[in-house]
C-alpha cells in the first residue's frame, strides 16, 4: 500500500468533492438543522404547564403569574374560547378573572374562582397550576405567609432541550459526512467509470478505499466541530472531545465505505442509507426524551460513539469515563472493516467482469 | 394473426411485472421485512402508561405532626373543635398528582433526593433504605423510589403556625433538575398548608374539581407513547412504501423501460392504473399488517382504518408518482424527493404534542389522514367522529393523486 497514491486520490476527491451534492449536502445540513431544531422546533419539546387567562380588569394575580418561570402563560379574550381551549387540551387550565376580583378577595368577599382544568392534562400539571393560583390569591390578599421556605437544590440543573438536540444534530453531521460523502464518492466512481480507470492504473482498491475512508473522516471531524462550536457544546476539553469525534468519523466513515461498496449504483445507495437510516438513528431521540428507557438505545450501533461525544463534550466529562464505549465503538469499526474488503473484493472482481 | 387481448389480462400481466421488479429487489424485501419487524418491536417496548404523579417526600409523618402538635395545643387552651380541625387537615388526602413519601428522619430523607441513599418499597409498604456505595444487595420483592423532591417540616410546625410565631421555616430539599414550576408550586403547597393549620380560609370560592373538568376526565389514564405510536407506526410505513414506489417508477422512468412496454398493446391508462393499483396495494397492505402487529384493529373501528388507510395508500401513491417521474436524473429525484417527504411527515410529529396542531401543520395534505388514524385508534371515535377529516383527506387524496397522475403520464409521454 502506497501512502504517496493514497495521498493523490485523497486529493483528487477533495479537490473535486465539492461539485458532489453530497458533499454540499453534508457541509450545508449541520447549520440548517441547527437553525431548524433549535429556533423553530426548540419550544415544542419543553412540556411546561400551560395556563390560559381572561383578565377583563388588570389583575394583579396575571401579573404575578406572568412573572413565573414555567409556566407557560396565554392571554385570551373571551371565556368561551378559554373553555374550548382547555376542552381541547390546548392549555392545562384556565382562569377567569372578571372586573374587580382584586378588591373583592381584599375586601374578604370571597369571589368564586372561575377555574377549569381539562380533562387530558397530567394530574401533576393540576397539581402545579392549581396550588399555584391559590398561592397567587393569597399574594393579592396582602396577608404575609405564616411561614418561609427555603428550597435547598442538590446537583445540578436538568438540561434544556436546546443541549438535548445536540446529539440529533451531531448524528446528521456524522451521517451526511462520513456515511453519506464515501458512499456516494464510491458509486459515483463506479457509475461514471472512472473507479475501473482508476483500477488499470497503479492504484489498488485497498488504496482507492483508504483515501475514500479518510475523506469522510476529514469531512466528518470537521462538520462535527463545527457542529458542536455552533452549539456551542465543545465544553472544556477540545482535545479530548476532537478525540471522541475522530472516533466517531472512523466509524460512520467505514459504514459509509460499505454502503459504497455494497451498492451498484446511486438508487441502492440512497435505499440502503434510507432503508437503514432508522437504525442509525434511533439511539438520538433517546437524548431528546431522557424519561424512555435508556437501555434501549444501546442496542443501536451510533449510540456508542454518541455516547462519548454527548458525554465529553456536553457533559464535560474526562474521556476515561467513556473508554468503555469507545472500545466498542472501535470493535464495530474494526469488526466491520474485514467485511468492507471481503465485499471490495468481490465487486472489483465484478467489475473485472464487466 | 390479430388476437385482442383484454384490458384485465394486460392489468394482471403488468402488476405480475410490478411484483416481480420488487421481489427481485433482495435489499428492499429485506428492507421492508426489517422495518416492519424493528417498528413493532419499538412498539412493544415503549412504556405503556403514562406517568404523571410527582413524589413527595415528607418529614416527620403527616400524623405524627398533628399527634405531636394535639398535646401541645390542648395544653395551651385549644378547643376540641379547633384539634379536630387540624386533625381534619390532612396533607396526606390531597388531589391526585401527589405521591407522599413519609421519612421518620430529615436526614434520610436529604439523602435519598441527593442520591446518597436508595430507598426502597416493598408490597406491603415497608420501607428499605440501601447504601449503594455499600456491600449489600438491592432487595428482593421491593421497588425503588424515586424521589427528587421532599418537605422537611419543623417538629412544632403546627404548633408554631398556630401560635403565629415568627421566623417559622420549612426547608423543600430538591434535585436541581426539577422544574422550576414544580419547585415553586411545592413552595406554595407549604404556605397554603400553614394558612389551612392557621385556621385562615381561601380568600376565594372554590369551585368543586368534578365541576372544573372539561372534556373527558384521563388523569390516571393518560395516553400513552405506545397509543401515540401507533398511529404514527402506519403512517410510516405508508411513507416509507411512498419512496419505495417512488424508485420503482424512477427506474423505470430512468431506463426507459416504460417506453418499452408501451410499445407493446399496453395504453397509457394501463400503465398508470397499474402503478396506481401496485402502489397503493403495497402501502396499504403493509399498513395494516402493521396495524395488526400493534393490535390497533377492533370489531368498531376496523373499517375507518381500513377506509383512512387506503386513501392514505392512495394518496401517497400520488406523491410517488410526482417523485418518480420528477427531475432528470437520480439526484434531482433524491430533491424532488425530500422536498415531499419532509412537509408531509411533519403532521405526525403533531401527535407526541399535546393539544390541536398549529393551523399551518392542519393545512398539510397528510394531516386528515394522521389526524383520523389518532382519533380512530387513541379516543375510539367513530364514522360520525371521522368523516369530516376523511373527506377533507379524499380532497386533498384527489389533489395528490391527480397531480401525480399526471406529472407521470407527461413524463411518459414525452420519453
Amino acid at each position: 500500500m502506497s501512502l504517496v497514491r493514497i495521498w493523490k486520490v485523497l486529493r483528487k476527491d477533495l479537490a473535486l468533492g465539492p461539485r458532489s451534492p453530497f458533499f454540499l449536502y453534508a457541509v450545508i445540513l449541520p447549520f440548517a438543522f441547527t437553525l431548524i431544531f433549535q429556533v423553530a422546533f426548540g419550544s415544542l419539546f419543553e412540556p411546561a404547564p400551560r395556563l390560559g387567562i381572561v383578565d377583563d380588569g388588570s389583575s394583579e394575580i396575571t401579573a404575578a403569574i406572568k412573572d413565573m418561570e414555567g409556566i407557560e402563560l396565554t392571554l385570551l379574550d373571551d371565556a368561551d374560547e378559554l373553555r374550548d381551549q382547555v376542552e381541547a387540551n390546548d392549555l392545562d387550565a384556565g382562569l377567569v378573572l372578571p372586573t374587580g376580583i382584586d378588591e373583592a378577595i381584599r375586601n374578604g368577599d370571597q369571589p368564586p374562582l372561575q377555574f377549569f382544568i381539562g380533562g387530558e392534562s397530567y394530574a401533576s400539571n393540576r397539581i402545579i397550576l392549581s396550588v399555584t393560583a391559590i398561592d397567587v390569591v393569597r399574594e393579592v390578599q396582602g396577608d404575609v405567609a405564616p411561614v418561609n421556605v427555603d428550597i435547598v437544590n442538590f446537583g445540578e440543573a436538568g438540561l434544556p432541550i436546546s443541549v438535548r438536540l445536540v446529539p440529533l444534530i451531531m448524528f446528521y453531521a456524522l451521517v451526511m459526512a462520513g456515511v453519506f460523502t464515501p458512499g456516494s464518492s464510491i458509486v459515483e466512481e463506479k457509475e461514471n467509470g472512472t473507479l475501473m480507470a482508476m483500477l488499470v492504473s497503479p492504484v489498488k482498491s485497498s488504496e482507492v478505499l483508504v483515501a475514500k475512508w479518510m475523506l469522510g473522516m476529514i469531512l466528518a471531524t470537521i462538520m462535527s466541530i463545527v457542529t458542536l462550536l455552533l452549539n456551542s457544546a465543545m465544553g472544556s476539553r477540545p482535545f479530548e472531545v476532537l478525540v471522541v469525534v475522530i472516533m466517531a468519523a472512523a466509524l460512520t466513515s467505514v459504514i459509509g465505505l460499505l454502503v459504497g461498496v455494497v451498492s451498484k449504483d446511486s438508487t441502492m445507495l440512497f435505499g440502503l442509507i434510507k432503508g437503514t437510516g432508522i437504525l442509525l438513528f434511533a439511539p438520538v431521540v433517546f437524548y431528546i426524551f431522557p424519561e424512555w428507557p435508556q437501555w434501549i438505545a444501546k442496542i443501536f450501533p451510533l449510540y456508542w460513539i454518541i455516547e462519548p461525544i454527548w458525554q465529553v463534550s456536553v457533559m464535560g466529562e474526562s474521556i476515561t469515563t467513556v473508554w468503555f464505549e469507545m472500545g466498542i465503538a472501535l470493535a464495530i469499526t474494526v469488526a466491520l472493516l474485514p467485511i468492507v474488503i471481503m465485499l471490495a473484493k468481490r465487486m472489483q472482481s465484478q467489475m473485472a467482469a464487466g | 394473426m390479430t388476437s385482442t387481448v383484454s384490458r384485465a389480462s394486460i392489468l394482471k400481466a403488468l402488476l405480475k411485472k410490478e411484483l416481480l421488479a420488487y421481489s427481485r429487489d433482495k435489499l428492499y424485501l429485506f428492507l421492508t421485512i426489517l422495518s416492519l419487524v424493528f417498528m413493532v418491536g419499538i412498539f412493544w417496548v415503549l412504556p405503556d402508561s403514562v406517568e404523571e404523579t410527582i413524589s413527595l417526600g415528607v418529614s416527620p409523618p403527616v400524623q405524627s405532626i398533628v399527634d405531636d402538635a394535639t398535646d401541645t395545643l390542648r395544653a395551651m387552651g385549644a378547643t376540641d373543635e379547633q384539634l379536630a380541625a387540624i386533625d381534619a387537615t390532612d396533607l396526606t388526602q390531597t388531589e391526585e398528582g401527589l405521591e407522599f413519601v413519609e421519612f421518620e428522619d430529615e436526614d434520610q430523607m436529604s439523602a435519598v433526593i441527593k442520591g446518597t441513599l436508595e430507598l426502597w418499597r416493598t408490597e406491603s409498604g415497608e420501607q428499605i433504605f440501601r447504601d449503594p456505595e455499600g456491600d449489600e444487595d438491592k432487595p428482593k420483592d421491593a421497588d425503588r423510589i424515586k424521589l427528587d423532591i421532599g418537605i422537611a417540616f419543623p417538629d412544632d410546625f403546627i404548633v408554631d403556625v398556630a401560635a403565629k410565631a415568627d421566623d417559622i421555616t420549612v426547608n423543600v430539599y430538591s434535585d436541581a433538575g426539577v422544574p422550576e414550576e414544580i419547585q415553586g408550586a411545592m413552595r406554595s403547597f407549604v404556605r397554603e398548608a400553614a394558612y389551612q393549620f392557621a385556621g385562615q380560609e381561601l380568600p376565594v370560592d372554590m369551585p368543586d374539581e368534578n365541576a372544573i373538568v372539561l372534556g373527558q376526565d384521563r388523569a390516571g389514564d393518560q395516553v400513552s407513547l405506545r397509543d401515540k405510536l401507533r398511529p404514527m407506526l402506519a403512517f410510516m410505513v405508508l411513507l416509507i412504501e411512498s419512496m419505495a414506489m417512488a424508485s420503482l417508477i424512477s427506474v423505470e422512468v430512468l431506463q426507459r423501460t416504460a417506453t418499452a412496454v408501451l410499445v407493446t398493446p399496453v395504453k397509457l391508462v394501463d400503465f398508470l392504473t397499474a402503478k396506481t393499483i401496485f402502489g397503493t396495494g403495497l402501502a396499504l397492505s403493509q399498513g395494516l399488517i402493521v396495524l395488526v402487529l400493534v393490535g390497533a384493529f377492533t370489531p368498531e373501528n376496523w373499517a375507518i382504518l381500513f377506509v383512512t388507510m387506503l386513501i392514505g395508500s392512495v394518496m401517497f401513491t400520488g406523491e410517488a408518482m410526482i417523485v418518480g417521474a420528477a427531475g432528470k436524473d437520480f439526484l434531482g429525484q433524491l430533491f424532488y424527493s425530500m422536498l415531499f417527504t419532509v412537509p408531509l411527515i411533519i403532521p405526525t410529529f403533531s401527535v407526541l404534542f399535546p393539544g390541536s396542531a398549529a393551523v399551518w401543520v392542519q393545512v398539510i395534505p397528510t394531516y386528515p389522514v394522521i389526524d383520523t388514524l389518532v382519533g380512530v385508534t387513541v379516543y375510539g371515535e367513530s364514522w360520525a367522529e371521522s368523516w369530516q377529516s376523511l373527506l377533507y383527506a379524499t380532497a386533498w387524496l384527489v389533489v395528490l393523486y391527480g397531480a401525480g397522475l399526471f406529472t407521470l403520464k407527461r413524463k411518459v409521454e414525452t420519453l
